[in-house]
């Protein structure tokens, strides 16, 4: 790291005060160079709502405003249907077996290529089954089971990726998945939403899952 | 016959084996890994499906995600390929226990001849001539004192192996000892069993093997004999059909005896029977592959029988539909086996984007690989990028071809092993029919290496 607090001290009358604000400068030129840049990198890169870092005496804390007009455009997307990347099967009715493989000739379609769209993932190939009391705009902690796929009779858990609020169903309960396909999408919640009743943020036409 | 068959393999045998259901008109559902989503088999497949992440452990080798596969998309059978499941007898037991079918022998067969060692006790009492070897050695004292028996060198190998892991060639008693502790944990840690037997080492050797055919109903076949001599740290690196070391007749009672055996020992679909042939032209019996071998395609080649169509058949519960008078073996067949890995620097795997990718053609040229232009390959599996089959009237034309062949083919972006095989082919040893399994090994690959950077 470039020492700039050096040419930016300003040689105090108290050397003591001196010193310490010498030493805050040092800091928060370290922040704004070094830390920060890489926070916002990170924060960005993830889909998390918020970072803190600690270190010494100073703590920096990110919050990420809302969603992001490319993210919303994705959920959008995604709520329509549009199965994305890697989904090879489409499950038939009923027992779910998928018949056909998707052609993925619309590279323009691949979605989950783009940064931003979140939606938790299949953990294996097997039948898919949300929880029961899934709906569209209920609040989800990462890592909260939201489902679990069937895998020759032993469940394997279906997690939130990140905190938000539960999107449209990309798939039905019953239905055939493959390892890693989008099943439910999950939307970060706008600032002007109330937290604690968890209220839909949008688009809540589309259902969740088995709800 | 069936009517849908997951396909639980990746690379070109992923791709023959959709062939080879197309041509019989049945179904097929390709499994992938994540690396594997743009591989040619995933692309071309009707219907593919991710079953789990690159790491195969958790993909290909799963037997839960790949059952699990089978089980959604509604296929009646899977198909192993080679490597991976292709010859674990409790996937083939898990598969049968959700009322599929294992294409390959039943999960009983399987576990009837995992062993190597129960396998050359098991056909050598039916009358084929096996290596003299030891049984599963208890401990170093043990080992010492078989290897004392049989006389040096001895190979140490693991039981459980298979593609030359984990074998070692030891010429002393203090070699042995001082090795045998590092094979017991590499053979542990590569299999999942430290049982290890001793075998004689023939210093000059040829690797020659039988393909047969059993059906459910023990009618048998074979179809001729396949020389895997050209390896380099025991992984085959050419094969070729007849081979050069065995005299007609030799040929014929080996194949003759490797039936009877098989049949006797309730062997049942395609297997192949290795044996090592000394300087003499004697052969003796080392192991049985119960799957389709890489090398396949030169036996289909001079035999025109679909291999791996008659494997799906005879799991089906099919009777082979051909007797050993309807198996005419013509010409003669060579396979190259094209891997991305860079002689130069000592064979080193590479990864990376296939620029441009041109496969060879004319007359008795065949390439099964799964290479096209702009294909990433992926780091996470073996270096096999295609196998480039010739088949001429004879040796000498089958060479020619190979020639042209190899110089046609056209892999750029990923360092291969082309001009290697050339530089093989045009050594005198070669031409002559007389490499042994450690030629490559003895005389090093550099000179090979040099004589085809030229």
């Amino acid at each position: 790291m470039p020492d700039q607090a050096e040419s930016a001290n300003p040689g105090g009358t108290d050397r003591e005060q001196g010193l310490r604000s010498r030493r805050d400068r040092e800091a928060i030129a370290r922040l704004a160079d070094d830390l920060l840049p890489a926070l916002i990198a990170k924060l960005a890169a993830s889909g998390l709502g918020e970072i803190e870092v600690r270190e010494g005496g100073w703590k920096a804390r990110l919050r990420k405003p809302a969603m992001s007009e490319e993210v919303r455009r994705n959920a959008a997307r995604a709520a329509d249907g549009h199965a994305g990347h890697g989904i090879a099967t489409r499950g038939a009715a009923g027992h779910g077996r998928p018949e056909e493989r998707e052609r993925r000739s619309h590279p323009e379609e691949d979605v989950a290529e783009e940064p931003g769209r979140i939606a938790a993932k299949s953990p294996a190939v097997g039948i898919y089954h949300p929880r029961r009391d899934l709906v569209v705009g209920m609040r989800v902690r990462s890592g909260e089971r939201i489902g679990f796929v069937d895998v020759l009779g032993v469940r394997q858990d279906v997690v939130a990726p990140v905190d938000g609020l539960i999107g449209s169903s990309l798939e039905e309960a019953g239905e055939a998945v493959e390892y890693g396909q989008d099943l439910v999408g999950i939307e970060l919640p706008e600032p002007s939403a109330d937290a604690e009743t968890g209220r839909p943020v949008r688009d809540a036409a589309a259902v969740a899952g088995n709800a | 016959m069936f009517s849908k068959i997951l396909i639980a393999n990746r690379g070109e045998i992923a791709l023959r084996i959709l062939r080879a259901c197309r041509t019989l008109g049945v179904g097929a559902v390709v499994a992938y890994s994540e690396a594997d989503r743009e591989g040619l088999a995933a692309q071309l497949a009707d219907e593919a499906i991710c079953i789990g992440p690159a790491d195969a452990r958790h993909s290909y080798l799963s037997a839960s995600a790949v059952v699990s596969a089978a089980v959604v998309t509604g296929c009646d059978a899977i198909h192993p390929g080679y490597g991976f499941l292709s010859e674990d007898e409790d996937f083939a037991d898990v598969v049968r226990a959700h009322g599929l079918t294992f294409i390959g022998p039943p999960a009983e067969v399987l576990a009837n001849f995992a062993s190597k060692e129960a396998t050359r006790r098991l056909l050598g009492a039916h009358g084929l001539p096996t290596i003299p070897g030891s049984g599963m050695l208890r401990d170093e004292a043990h080992a010492l004192e078989e290897a004392e028996r049989i006389g040096y060198p001895v190979l140490i190998k693991p039981s459980a192996g298979g593609g030359g892991r984990g074998m070692r060639l030891v010429r002393t008693e203090r070699e042995l000892d001082s090795c045998f502790k590092l094979s017991r944990s590499e053979a542990k840690a590569a299999f999942g069993d430290d049982s290890l037997y001793l075998e004689k080492f023939l210093d000059d050797n040829r690797h020659v093997e039988i393909q047969v055919a059993v059906d459910r109903f023990g009618a048998a076949i074979h179809l001729g004999d396949r020389d895997c001599s050209v390896q380099r740290r025991h992984q085959k690196l050419i094969e070729e059909t007849p081979s050069p070391a065995l005299s007609e007749a030799a040929r014929q009672e080996l194949a003759d005896r490797a039936v009877k055996a098989v049949v006797a020992a309730g062997y049942e679909n395609l297997g192949t029977l290795e044996f090592l042939v000394d300087a003499s032209g004697e052969a003796f019996f080392i192991e049985i592959n119960c799957r389709i071998q890489v090398e396949h395609p030169i036996t289909e080649l001079c035999t025109g029988v679909d291999l791996v169509a008659l494997q799906i058949k005879i799991a089906a519960g099919e009777p082979l539909g051909m007797t050993q008078a309807d198996v005419v073996s013509r010409g003669h067949a060579i396979e190259f086996r094209i891997l991305a890995e860079d002689p130069a620097k000592d064979f080193r795997p590479g990864a990376g984007q296939v620029e441009a990718y041109l496969a060879p053609g004319g007359p008795g040229v065949r390439m099964d690989s799964h290479l096209y232009p702009g294909y990433d390959i992926p780091s996470y599996y073996d270096s096999l990028l295609g196998k480039l089959c010739v088949w001429a009237p004879d040796r000498a034309g089958a060479i020619a071809r190979g020639d042209a062949a190899l110089r046609e083919l056209l892999v750029d972006g990923v360092t291969t092993n082309i001009e290697l095989h050339r530089a093989i082919l045009a050594n005198q040893i070669f031409i002559d029919g007389k490499v042994t399994t450690n030629l490559l090994d003895r005389v090093g690959s550099a000179p090979f290496v040099t004589a085809s950077s030229r």
